[in-house]
Order: C-alpha cells, then structure tokens, then sequence
C-alpha cells in the first residue's frame, strides 16, 4: 500500500467508526469525496472533532511522533484541509513528508 | 471488591504529598497507576508504573501519552494534582516563576486531560479529578498568579464537563486546605496557622479528608456530578 493510500484508509477508518456511534439517519457516507467542514458536510463539530482525533491518533501512532491536525497552519489556510476527505489526504501527506519524508 | 479493580488512573505530581497519598490509596484498592513527574518513582508497587515528564512542557506531556498509547488501551481516572508554588509579592515576583505556575498548573492540566480524554471517548466513562486550592477564595498576598491558575483550573473543568458530558467523562475540582507537604513547608508556619484558624473547620487537611471526595467524584454513581468545585474545610 503507497502512503496515500495508507492515509486514505485511516481517514476513512475514521469516519467508519464515527459511523458506528451515529444513528443510522445520521451516518455519513465514506468516500474519498465525503465533505467534511463547510456547507456540504454533514457532520456536526463534535463529530468532526471525534475524526480528527481519530486520525491524529492513528497517524501519530504509526509513524510514532505526534502529528496536530489542527494547529495554526491549518487554520490558517485559504482552502481548508478539512474540506474533504480528498484535501484532508493531501494535508496529512504534505505534514508527513516533513517528519519521515517519502 | 476492591473500590477501583480493574480501572487505570493516572496520577500528576505522584512522587510526594498530596500525590502520593492519592496513587497509594487507588494502587491499594486495586487500580493500574501511572505517575507523572519530573523525579523518580517514591512507589514500587507492581502495579504502578512510573513516567517521568516535565509537565512544564507541553510537548513532553504530548510524547509521554505517546507512549502510554502503546502500553494501555484505556485510562478510566485522572487526577491533576501537580502543581508549583512560589509565593511573592507581585511587583518582585520573577517571571520565569509566574510562567512556571501557569504551565505546571493550568496548561499542563488541560494538555493531560484532552489527551487523556482520547482514551476516555473509546471506553465512554471517565473521571478527571482536579486538585485546587482553598487559595482561590481566599486571595492570600503573595499567591496572586498560583491562586489565578487554580481558579483557572476550576474554569477549565468546568467548560471539558459539557465538552466530555456527552462521553460519560465528568470532571470536578477539589480544593484542598492546608496538608504537610514539600509546598506547604515553602511557606512561613505562622501565615498558614492564621489562615487555618480562620477556617470554618479550622484545622489542617487529612489524606482521608481528600481521598473521601476524590473517591466521592471517581465513583460509579456520580456520572451525575461535574463540573464542580468541592472546597475542603468550610472554604466557599
Ligand atoms: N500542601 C498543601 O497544603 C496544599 C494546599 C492547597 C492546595 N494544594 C495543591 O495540592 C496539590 C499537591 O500539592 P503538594 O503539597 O502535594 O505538592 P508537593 O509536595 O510540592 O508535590 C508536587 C508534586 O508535583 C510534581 N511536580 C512538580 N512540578 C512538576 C513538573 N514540572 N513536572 C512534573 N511533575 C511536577 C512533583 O514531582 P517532581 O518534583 O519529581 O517533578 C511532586 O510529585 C497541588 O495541586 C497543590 O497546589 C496543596
């Protein structure tokens, strides 16, 4: 599995076990396309929070160094990285090449 | 059964005083302990496992829960009770001091609890206890940045209580009064006997005065509890 892959599974990971915890009329689809922040999205902040969490635990366990996903360069950006699953793939993938580049 | 079988708590400032009575009493009713703090370990037990961390530095306390997530998969207890005291008049007071008290005693408590928060949300249950002082009411000279880190502290639970509210995490603040310890002998007897005699309940602090109500919010039947400050003493 290539590193974007191995993201893109962990992300939607994620959103599968935010799944487990939503009724059913609630649960989000899981795809690489899925909104996640703005209009389109259909996660409320909480589920949202309980993602990046996810992800950030899963991430800083397996490349073994604590990742934020949130931190002022996220926050700052033009397009948000939590647009989609799509531009959260990216995000993260820009962030690893810093600590274990490719 | 033992009162905590089963559970895993995680201690601050675990080494001595205040700390230390807490990590002994939940190791001798059958809890899992981590302790954090800068020295070594003060307990041997089997149970109890020993991280040594300086909760000044938020990226410290980041690497430790690091590697606590590869040796525990839940955390059901913790207790903020580390903290750092310089007593003194605020025009002298350095600030390397004031900055040591805000990071011991506010920032580090809440890097611990979202951290430990993280585990808490996968098991639906949690307590965070914290450890507060009867400083925050009663404004003693000299305690202006400690007394403002511990009210902070009651501030900081009390906004996570609705955040973790709804993965059954409760968090409460204990104020203690006056307990022998390392800090307490920091400070001139005499000032500390005065403010003692003017308590309601006017006596020091015992270790089951504070366990009491630690056990008292850790316990299974106060989901309902949180976001409260219990000062002991008569302290309000
Ligand atoms: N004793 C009292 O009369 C009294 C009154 C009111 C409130 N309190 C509160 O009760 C709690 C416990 O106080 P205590 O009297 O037991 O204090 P203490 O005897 O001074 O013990 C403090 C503990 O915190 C640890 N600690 C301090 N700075 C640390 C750091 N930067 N990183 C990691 N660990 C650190 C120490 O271990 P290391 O030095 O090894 O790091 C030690 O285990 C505190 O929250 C205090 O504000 C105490």
């Amino acid at each position: 599995m290539d590193r974007r892959e191995e993201v893109l599974a962990i992300i939607l990971s994620a959103l599968e076990s935010l799944n487990l915890e939503l009724p059913e009329a609630e649960r989000v689809k899981v795809g690489p396309t899925t909104p996640l922040f703005g209009p389109d999205a259909t996660l409320d902040s909480l589920s949202l929070v309980s993602v990046i969490v996810d992800v950030e635990t899963a991430l800083t366990m397996r490349w073994d160094a604590p990742i934020s996903l949130t931190d002022d360069r996220a926050m700052s950006r033009e397009i948000s990285p939590f647009d989609t699953v799509g531009t959260l793939t990216d995000y993260v993938l820009e962030l690893l090449q810093e600590i274990a580049p490719a | 059964m033992d009162l905590y079988s089963g559970k895993t708590a995680l201690v601050t400032g675990a080494t001595r005083g205040v700390g230390r009575i807490i990590a002994e009493h939940f190791l001798s009713e059958g809890a899992s302990v981590i302790g954090f703090a800068r020295g070594e370990p003060s307990l041997t037990a089997a149970a109890y496992h020993h991280v040594q961390v300086d909760l000044a530095d938020p990226m410290a306390i980041q690497k430790a829960f690091l590697g606590l997530h590869k040796q525990i998969t839940r955390l059901d207890i913790v207790v903020n009770n580390a903290a750092v005291l310089t007593s003194q008049y605020a025009m002298i007071m350095p600030p390397a001091a004031a900055q040591a008290m805000v990071n011991v005693n506010l920032l580090a408590p809440f890097i611990v609890s979202r951290e430990a928060a993280k585990f808490m949300r996968k098991s639906k249950w949690g307590r965070i206890i914290n450890i507060g002082s009867m400083a925050v009411s009663l404004e003693p000279i000299g305690d202006s940045v400690y007394a403002a880190t511990k009210a902070g502290l009651s501030t900081l639970a009390n906004v996570m209580a609705k955040e973790f509210g709804p993965m059954n995490v409760t968090c409460n603040t204990l104020g203690i009064t006056a307990i022998e310890s390392d800090m307490l002998s920091q400070l001139p007897r005499d000032k500390i006997d005065a403010i003692i005699a003017g308590l309601p309940v006017p006596r020091f602090a015992t270790a089951a005065d504070i366990l009491n109500v630690v056990d008292f919010f850790a316990a299974e039947a106060s989901s309902y509890v949180t976001a409260q400050t219990v000062f002991l003493g008569g302290v309000n």
